[in-house]
């Protein structure tokens, strides 16, 4: 093909000297009409053509026009100066004529290349499944690059994606290395390119290029785009984790209605016919069917509170925080534990204009039930309760203090675990030891205090801590 | 002689039994209702006294039947569910419940508040109307017209009306208000009033949130503003 042009090239400067023969004109026009033609044959052909016809042109022009003709002699010293120039010309214009050439020729290459890079961009499918993903990206980049293979390596599987058996040309070895260096290294002669992808500074794998090679610089476009490809599939992958986790949570939280709703279903049947034979019964079943009653009550208790417990554990405290008025908080609790608290001395001291409490009603007024409801297990049928609510440094502190036998030192962080009871008290008292555990769960979750001051054989105080609202009002 | 007609909703047979077993030995009839769909259809031609409704029930569900019911009728209603918390106690009265009972209960807390429910205060007593340029109350017919127009209100929102008039110009506290409006049981529900003052506010008042005359009085409970004191 080469040779050809050459040939060509030289044949038609021989057709400018054939043609200059016959018909006669200066010499001038005859060096003008053959640098036209070396010109034209730089930029069509390229800088070897060019530079062969030069010489040609020198060798014709010196021999057919210039004195003595006939010869490869000059007479004219003159002769010899218009002769170098004009080979000097001839080969620098060839020269930048075949570099403007070759820049286009670049260009138009490069331009492919983006285009394919653009194209690559276009079929990557967003899929929040990161091996995935790579698989199609290595075949895609095969098919846009029109090489004869890839393969890459994802080091956080381990594992090796290839477009096909071709790319067994480069080894795992050699891939595993490439993921370890810093620069993308291109061997034309085995048409072989190696980068590392990375994403910053983290490295996340290797790719190769096996074929038709594309630019360094592209191969280095190439292997970012996987890299943040796969940056995103793995943000993709883990925010679908991530609600998969919430869904999970969601669907705890919905069991724990449902098992809260099947559980009290059957009671209300239970209770609602005790409580109808109970209206009319006479003294001999009276004793029986309170007893079905009481359990019945002890059974709801028990099974709202390993519901609630389980609630706590899971993490599923809903809370609606608001102002809350601390009188109402303790009244309300002692308006659901009435019965129990008929014939006790209950003495309630909230001060005036004590600010309404941040927190959420339902929530803290079960800790103050949960906290009468100690004090009335571990003391006297007589012995009296007294609450307290105050402002501690900035803080709303509720106290429940009973007149019991108190709580040793060592036993002081331990009632509030789960199942825990006093070691006076492991076998003589009702009740689900889960109270001061849930109280501990839903205090934490407003993100409070709890603690308890005893004086063995005085009595136990137990306290808690609300923040105060600064928007307190009552309306 | 039947003590009225009950319309029990609830999805669990069992419950329907008991329910039925005993308000029958207690007088009343009783009508079931499987579903909140069932008890849309039922009331219309059974024309109840009194519904029980189960809050959790598959398909419509209590809430939304209750505001069904509401939408036709005043027919009281007592909401019933196993959840305790006031947000769901609130949630109820605000769709138009009279009442709530967390299940399960005693067939004695039921039975007064069906009672509650059912009772009306003699129109004998108390005042017989009010007047004023954008407020009209007749106590004896039970008909209000404000800003111009026919307002409805239901039994429960009507006494809770008739009690404050009554002793317009003077604070009434919550439990008050309560016992004379749902029966000595209550006292403890301020909730209740918090969502039937809003609900009577919004029927009659220009301006509900800021009313001009059931005035809120800090700590204590409601007011009723007459005409005199502008």
């Amino acid at each position: 093909m080469k040779a050809l042009k050459i040939g060509l090239s030289v044949l038609a400067v021989a057709a400018v000297l054939a043609l200059y023969s016959a018909v006669h004109v200066n010499n001038t026009t005859v060096a003008l009409s053959l640098l036209l033609a070396i010109l034209a044959i730089s930029a069509r052909w390229g800088l070897s053509e060019a530079t062969v016809a030069s010489v040609a042109a020198v060798l014709g022009f010196n021999y057919w026009f210039l004195p003595p003709v006939g010869t490869l002699t000059i007479q004219d010293p003159q002769n010899w100066v218009a002769l170098l120039v004009f080979l000097a010309t001839a080969v620098t214009a060839s020269q930048l004529s075949a570099r403007a050439r070759r820049r286009a020729a670049e260009a138009e290459a490069r331009r492919t290349e983006i285009e394919r890079l653009y194209a690559l961009v276009q079929s990557m499918m967003l899929s929040g499944n990161a091996r995935k993903t790579i698989r199609e990206f290595v075949h895609t980049v095969v098919r846009v690059f029109g090489c004869r293979a890839a393969a890459l390596y994802y080091r956080s599987t381990g594992e090796f994606f290839r477009s096909g058996p071709e790319s067994n040309v480069v080894t795992d070895h050699e891939l595993l290395a490439a993921a370890e260096i810093e620069s993308v290294s291109v061997d034309s002669d085995r048409g072989v390119a190696l980068a590392p992808v990375r994403l910053g500074l983290r490295p996340l794998g290797s790719m190769t290029l096996i074929g038709r090679l594309p630019s360094e610089q592209t191969v280095c476009a190439i292997v970012n785009l996987i890299a943040l490809t796969i940056e995103r599939a793995r943000a993709i992958e883990e925010a679908s984790h991530a609600e998969a986790a919430r869904q999970g949570e969601v669907l705890k939280s919905a069991l724990l209605d449902s098992l809260a709703h099947d559980i009290k279903t059957p009671l209300t049947s239970i209770k609602a016919a005790v409580t109808s034979l109970l209206s009319s019964s006479d003294h001999s079943e009276r004793e029986l069917l309170t007893i079905i009653n009481e359990e019945t009550d002890r059974l709801n208790q028990l099974a709202a509170e390993v519901i609630e417990m389980a609630r706590i554990e899971a993490g599923k405290l809903h809370l609606e925080k608001g102002p809350v008025v601390v009188a109402e908080l303790i009244s309300g609790a002692l308006a659901d534990l009435a019965p129990a608290i008929q014939h006790r001395p209950v003495k309630v001291r909230v001060p005036d204009g004590l600010p309404a409490a941040e927190a959420d009603h339902d929530f803290a007024m079960q800790v103050v039930k949960h906290f009468v409801e100690n004090a009335l297990k571990y003391t006297a049928e007589d012995s009296p309760i007294d609450i307290s609510a105050e402002l501690k440094s900035g803080r709303i502190v509720i106290g429940v203090a009973d007149r019991g036998p108190g709580i040793e030192e060592n036993e002081r962080v331990r009632i509030f675990e789960k199942f825990y009871r006093g070691r006076r008290h492991r076998f003589d008292t009702k009740g689900t030891g889960m109270g001061l555990a849930i109280a501990k769960g839903i205090v934490e979750a407003h993100g409070e205090r709890i603690w308890v001051e005893s004086e063995p054989g005085q009595g136990a105080a137990f306290y808690f801590s609300l923040a105060s609202s600064s928007g307190a009002g009552h309306t | 002689m039947s003590a009225g007609k009950i319309l029990v909703v609830d999805d669990d047979p069992q419950i329907r039994r008991v329910m039925k077993a005993t308000l029958v030995g207690h007088n009343y009839e009783v009508i079931e209702a499987r579903t909140g769909e069932d008890a849309l259809e039922k009331a219309p031609q059974e024309m109840p006294n009194l519904v029980l409704l189960d809050m959790n029930m598959p398909g419509m569900g209590g809430l939304e039947t209750c505001r069904a019911l509401r939408a036709g009728s005043d027919i009281p209603v007592i909401i019933l569910s196993v959840r305790n918390s006031e947000k769901d106690k609130v949630a109820a009265l605000d769709a138009g419940a009279d009442d709530y009972v967390t299940k399960p209960f005693s067939i004695e807390e039921l039975l007064a508040r069906i009672r509650a429910a059912l009772r009306r205060s003699s129109p004998e007593s108390g005042p017989q109307a009010f007047h004023s340029e954008d407020l009209e109350i007749d106590f004896q017919s039970r008909r209000v017209h404000a800003r111009g127009k026919d307002v409805r209100l239901t039994p429960k929102e009507f006494e809770l009306l008739r009690y404050l008039v009554a002793h317009a110009g003077k604070p009434v506290t919550h439990r008050e208000l309560l016992q004379a409006v749902w029966g000595p049981d209550y006292g403890d529900e301020p909730e209740y009033l918090r969502v039937f003052i809003n609900q009577v506010r919004k029927k009659i008042e220009a301006n509900p949130a800021k009313p001009k005359y059931i005035v809120t009085e800090p700590w204590v409970g409601y007011r009723f503003a007459g005409p005199t004191e502008g």
